[in-house]
């Protein structure tokens, strides 16, 4: 199969890919677009810029133990927040809202928060603002204000300011994963962070790989190229030949990509800080490679078939989703994965033709995963290449000498008996 | 001796046969034709003689055996649509496509600048393809035909967008071509052209083959019943007269067709009898393009036949 030919192809692809502007700039760009994207996420959670909120409660000590409680909150260091403190009831509050609707539809007085005298029985504030689904606010306010409520419940009641601290505290869920080994170790969020990571970059490099090859075989068939270097190869060396520099290519990538978790791994030059250190094992790269090179050369094989069948990149594109759905769907089931790590489906689709690719290195990530499945996973992928590599081929070896009208799908299926 | 033998050659498309049953040998060292209409099937032969396609039956045969892979790499092959990758170089294309041949290393790079000198491109072979006139990319691509030094150069509608210049070019190239020994093989509906350069012809229409052989053998067979005529005067009583066959008008001249080859000098003598002013009468004339449609121009009736004629003489 690796013959001569095959070579020269290989070596035309790879020189033509590794040496192309957009291997290097997805090379560099890609890790800076995902930390990027990381930065940009944690900033819109931290800054959420200034925030003036008016706090009314309808006695005064609650409103004087409002005002002790959140001033001294460790928030209030950020300076990001300037509280006002009303002593209102009901009534009062109507037109206090009423006067500053001006301030609340500006934004100078981000929202007014009410505490009435029912919430001493039930805990129900309400919080009055042109944006009242703000999180971050709710958040930060919502362990003081309880603070506050508890310790006026109590404090009528006889009770030791031990049993009182108890009654405060809030719940602190920390996690721990239990793995095989014999110790049990608290997990940090490296391993989410991790999963994201792997989830990403196989997506973006499935597609970008696939993209390249779809637009390099169209290029072919539409220059008219193909047919002289049919006079040479025969189609199914011209196929492999492409397929091969096109893996090796996004797999280099990849490794590239990767070459920060596997020097971590490694080597100790790196030291993470706990609550973002991960507990994978060197041999969990190693697999995600092994099992996305087998990924690359089914989805390849598709791109590539793909490529044949059309002759502008524009049918190409409108007749891709078969192909798109294959990449997409696996995609949201890893990233539903992350929050649900024993989900059913999710659980299938770890073993699943195509969805494997990307679901089993999540997976492998978030939870243990027995050693069978992880082989059971390359056995099945490593098989969906013999059936999708040969029928991809038998399209291929039609479509790429047929030009002129898109070609239905039927027809398509009738290629696979012509005798070529 | 023959050395490529098409023996029973059917491939078809759905319900389109493309070529059917088409059987013809190529001897050695022959300069050879393959003439047809646009849609003849010539295409196909071509592609089924190249390994391209599988012929549903039949085979080729290259002295003795199957053609596969060895005959690939003597042949030199150029598509009627011709394309390069834009975005490489004149000189990487050509070791690119050398390499796919077998051919690589110092000798075959030394090749292609002896080639690209000759061709007035050397000072061209870093530039990507895209840079080039399409003269110049035409160019290149007979470069990366011959590249290799091979056996066989199998031309497809070689002529077909070629300007002047480079139609000259060409033609050396073939004729060079066969004085090294070398076989070539070129389709195309320009019968002038066919019948300035092929020694052997094959000539398919419908996918069939109507006729092969010798081209000096073809038109003497031919010849001899037919003459072409230029005159003045009304020949018009000719028509239904028992030793013609077939009467066609080409404008400028008449091709007509006896029954018999020993009837000519009773055709002149005819002509002179009535008054009709003969300008040329020529019985040993005939042009591959009158042989063309007398054979494939009956088929489709009478409005097909003028189609037909108009096609050739038109091209």
């Amino acid at each position: 199969m690796l013959n001569q030919r095959v070579l020269a192809v290989i070596k035309r692809e790879l020189k033509e890919k590794l040496l192309s502007k957009t291997f290097i700039v997805m090379t560099i760009l890609m890790p800076l677009i995902m930390f990027g994207g990381i930065g940009i996420q944690m900033l819109l959670h931290g800054d959420e810029g200034k925030s003036f909120v008016a706090v009314v409660s309808e006695s005064q000590p609650l409103t004087e133990s409002f005002q002790k409680e959140l001033l001294s909150s460790s928030f209030m260091k950020e300076g990001n927040y300037t509280f006002s403190f009303y002593t209102q009831n009901r009534e009062e509050l109507k037109n206090f809202l009423d006067q500053n609707k001006k301030k609340l539809l500006e934004g100078t007085l981000t929202g007014v928060v009410y505490v009435p005298s029912s919430a001493m029985k039930d805990k129900k504030i309400e919080y009055y603002s042109k944006t009242p689904t703000n999180l971050n606010l709710s958040r930060k306010l919502e362990g003081p204000i309880n603070k506050v409520l508890i310790d006026n419940f109590f404090s009528s009641r006889s009770l030791t300011s031990d049993e009182l601290k108890f009654a405060r505290e809030g719940i602190d869920f920390n996690g721990f994963k239990v793995t095989k080994d014999e110790k049990i170790e608290k997990a940090g969020y490296g391993n989410i962070i991790l999963s994201y990571v792997f989830t990403f970059l196989l997506y973006l490099s499935l597609l970008l790989s696939g993209q390249l090859l779809l637009q390099s075989v169209i290029e072919e068939k539409s220059n008219r190229i193909v047919e002289v270097i049919l006079s040479s190869v025969s189609p199914k060396e011209l196929m492999t030949g492409k397929i091969i520099g096109s893996a090796i290519t996004a797999l280099f990538q990849m490794v590239i990509w990767l070459s920060p978790i596997i020097l971590i791994l490694s080597t100790t030059l790196f030291m993470l800080p706990p609550e973002i250190t991960f507990s994978i094992t060197i041999n969990h790269v190693l697999f995600l490679l092994v099992n996305f090179a087998l990924g690359l050369v089914v989805f390849l094989s598709l791109f590539g078939m793909m490529g044949s069948i059309f002759d502008n990149p524009q049918d190409a594109q409108s007749g891709m989703w078969p192909v798109m759905i294959l990449i997409i769907i696996p995609f949201f089931i890893a990233i539903s994965m992350m929050e649900n790590p024993n989900s059913p489906i999710a659980n299938v689709a770890s073993l699943l033709p195509f969805a494997s690719i990307l679901v089993m290195p999540v997976k492998m990530t978030v939870v243990e995963v027995p050693w069978w499945q992880l082989i059971l996973c390359l056995a099945v992928n490593a098989a969906t290449i013999f059936v999708i590599f040969p029928l991809a081929g038998r399209i291929y070896r039609v479509g790429i000498l047929i030009t002129g009208k898109k070609p239905k799908w039927s027809e398509v299926v009738k290629w696979l008996k012509y005798k070529y | 001796m023959y050395t490529l033998e098409v023996k029973n050659l059917t491939k078809t498309f759905g319900k389109l046969v493309a070529v059917d049953n088409a059987s013809f040998e190529v001897p050695e060292g022959s300069v050879f034709g393959l003439i047809g209409r646009n849609g003849a099937g010539k295409t196909t032969t071509i592609r089924m003689m190249m390994n391209i396609y599988l012929p549903d039956s039949g085979e080729v045969i290259l002295r003795g055996a199957k053609v596969g892979q060895d005959f690939k790499n003597q042949v030199g092959y150029l598509p009627e649509e011709r394309g390069l990758y834009k975005k490489m170089r004149v000189l990487d294309i050509l070791n690119y496509f050398a390499e796919l041949k077998g051919k690589s290393g110092r000798a075959s790079h030394k090749k292609a600048d002896e080639y690209l000198k000759r061709f007035d491109l050397y000072d061209r072979r870093l530039s990507k393809i895209e840079d080039l006139s399409k003269g110049n990319q035409q160019k290149v691509q007979f470069i990366a035909t011959i590249l290799h030094d091979p056996e066989f150069i199998i031309l497809d509608e070689p002529f077909s967008g070629l300007d002047p210049i480079n139609t000259n070019l060409l033609k050396e190239i073939i004729l060079e071509m066969k004085e090294k020994g070398k076989i070539i093989i070129f389709s195309t509906h320009l019968m002038d052209f066919a019948e300035k350069m092929c020694d052997h012809i094959v000539m398919i229409d419908h996918g069939k083959v109507i006729l092969k052989g010798a081209l000096n053998e073809i038109k003497s067979k031919y010849a001899q019943k037919n003459v072409s005529l230029t005159y003045d005067g009304d020949i018009s009583f000719l028509q239904g007269n028992p030793i013609i066959e077939k009467i066609a008008d080409y404008g400028n001249t008449t091709g007509i067709r006896l029954k018999e080859s020993s009837q000519t000098q009773q055709l002149l003598k005819m002509l002179i009898d009535r008054n009709v002013t003969v300008k040329k009468f020529d019985a040993n004339d005939i042009s591959l393009q009158e042989i063309f449609i007398e054979l494939a121009g009956h088929e489709d009736g009478s409005n097909g036949s003028a189609n037909g004629g108009k096609e050739v003489r038109n091209a």
